[in-house]
């Protein structure tokens, strides 16, 4: 049973993104502001972090897959960019001291670049016109701080149930 | 140079950008269908989600009955003074539904462009990333569903149906920004229906630009403006707004009409997606 816990988690993560857009009060705050949940995101960074980097990696492709056929029928731009960026943050977790607030900073950071990375896609296949100084205010910050509030009441939790898998799996 | 081509995990990513790239211009050409990996990954999350949403959506529809009972006394008093006006609508509506069912039997034309069958579908998903506002539906293929059929709501249209797979189907809204998301429409007026096409939504001011209207059309705020059913899998008739304001086009040959949306786009729980009769019967001829 226990080895069915982390793919139980991503399984929560992957639903609890678009349960929120999705439930979330339709205001004028929602359509005003492009805000997007990274959850499975901050999941993937957190899993390369705290269990194994191997782990963070598949995980990364396997979810970025699913994201991108469920959800924008767009292949290969999730799988690409959560799987590179689960490398790119392992390998800077090696030079920074291995704490909480550290990780939590760098997932932030790992955030804008994605969004930006993403906006660059989109901008080139034509999906979207919103030209950058819109961007930033009604995308990026909105995005950043739903992203925020959710590092603040999961972080710790998380890392916690993180910890206790890669206990599990080096004992095995 | 030799060293260069030897770092194994830059090839790697140069390898997998290239295989990015064929994937996007895959996803990117006008695909009829997804491909059957595609429609089963679909399909097996759609069960998962649909086990998630379905107590979501219940506990937050909770809180929405006790926002409404609060708006409850004001309703109910402006419904009141609707219902009277109802009744006579619905004498004249029905003594033309049978008039023209006279004139038809005459003319001896049994589907019109108009009936449609219903099919109903639950939200199960929506697209987390909104760079594209798509929903995710519980009926697919084995339902009848079928790509680019119009979606409604009680209300009036929202969208058509992007791609279908066997037991889900995504659905694009129209307030997305989509080149092809060509609707044909007319404006219902006094002297006769005109014609245009609603090409795209314009976010600031939440309306739908209907395009390609003739400039010698007349048309005033408040007149209706409903699918005309010509081309595609919309039926007639389906309500999509009401006119707003008409600009001349930006080459100043034809008009341009900011059609605010019947429906709303954003809050959708519940959707019909609507099958033509016309096409209903064709398909089993052809068996």
């Amino acid at each position: 049973m226990k080895k069915l816990f982390l793919p139980f988690l991503a399984i929560l993560f992957f639903v609890s993104e678009s349960l929120l857009v999705d439930l979330w009060p339709k205001n004028d705050w929602y359509q005003h502001y492009l805000f997007a949940p990274r959850f499975l995101f901050i999941f993937v960074i957190f899993v390369t972090v705290y269990v194994t980097q191997a782990h963070g990696m598949i995980y990364g492709f396997i979810l970025g897959m699913l994201y991108d056929v469920v959800y924008t029928e767009v292949l290969g731009v999730y799988m690409f960019s959560f799987t590179l960026m689960a490398y790119v943050m392992a390998k800077a977790m090696k030079l920074f001291h291995n704490h909480l607030a550290v990780t939590c900073f760098l997932s932030m950071v790992a955030i804008v670049v994605l969004e930006l990375y993403v906006y660059g896609i989109q901008l080139l296949i034509g999906k979207t016109d919103m030209p950058f100084d819109q961007f930033y205010p009604h995308r990026l910050l909105p995005t950043l701080l739903i992203n925020a509030i959710f590092l603040l009441l999961f972080s710790y939790p998380l890392k916690q149930r993180l910890l206790k898998i890669e206990r599990y799996e080096r004992e095995e | 140079m030799p060293q260069f081509f030897l770092n194994k995990r830059l090839i790697l990513l140069l390898v997998s950008i290239i295989f990015l790239v064929a994937l996007i211009g895959f996803s990117l050409k006008d695909r009829k269908e997804l491909t059957w990996s595609e429609q089963f990954i679909k399909d097996t999350t759609g069960f998962v989600q649909l086990l998630f949403h379905k107590p979501a959506q219940l506990v937050a529809g909770f809180f929405e009955n006790v926002q409404d009972i609060k708006n409850t006394y004001k309703e109910n008093k402006l419904l009141k003074e609707r219902l009277e006006e109802y009744v006579m609508l619905e004498a004249e509506v029905q003594t033309l539904k049978k008039e023209n069912e006279e004139l038809r039997a005459i003319l001896d034309k049994k589907e019109s462009l108009r009936d449609f069958i219903p099919i109903e579908a639950t939200v199960i998903g929506r697209n987390p990333e909104r760079w594209q506002e798509t929903v995710i539906v519980n009926k697919g293929e084995q339902q009848g569903v079928k790509k680019d059929m119009a979606v409604i709501t009680p209300s009036g249209l929202i969208g058509k149906v992007q791609h279908a797979s066997q037991f889900t189907s995504t659905v694009q809204l129209l307030s997305s920004v989509d080149q092809k998301n060509l609707i044909s429409a007319y404006v219902q007026g006094k002297a006769g229906s005109v014609f245009g096409l609603i090409e795209g939504y314009d976010e600031k001011r939440k309306a739908l630009l209907l395009k390609r209207i003739p400039f010698d059309a007349k048309i005033e705020k408040k007149q209706l403006v409903m699918t005309a059913g010509l081309g595609g899998v919309f039926p007639k008739g389906l309500p999509i707004g009401e006119v707003e304001e008409v600009v001349p086009d930006e080459y100043g040959l034809t008009k341009m009409a900011y059609v605010k949306p019947a429906a709303n786009f954003y809050d959708v729980d519940e959707v019909i997606i609507v099958k033509r009769k016309i096409d209903a019967v064709q398909e089993e001829e052809a068996k």
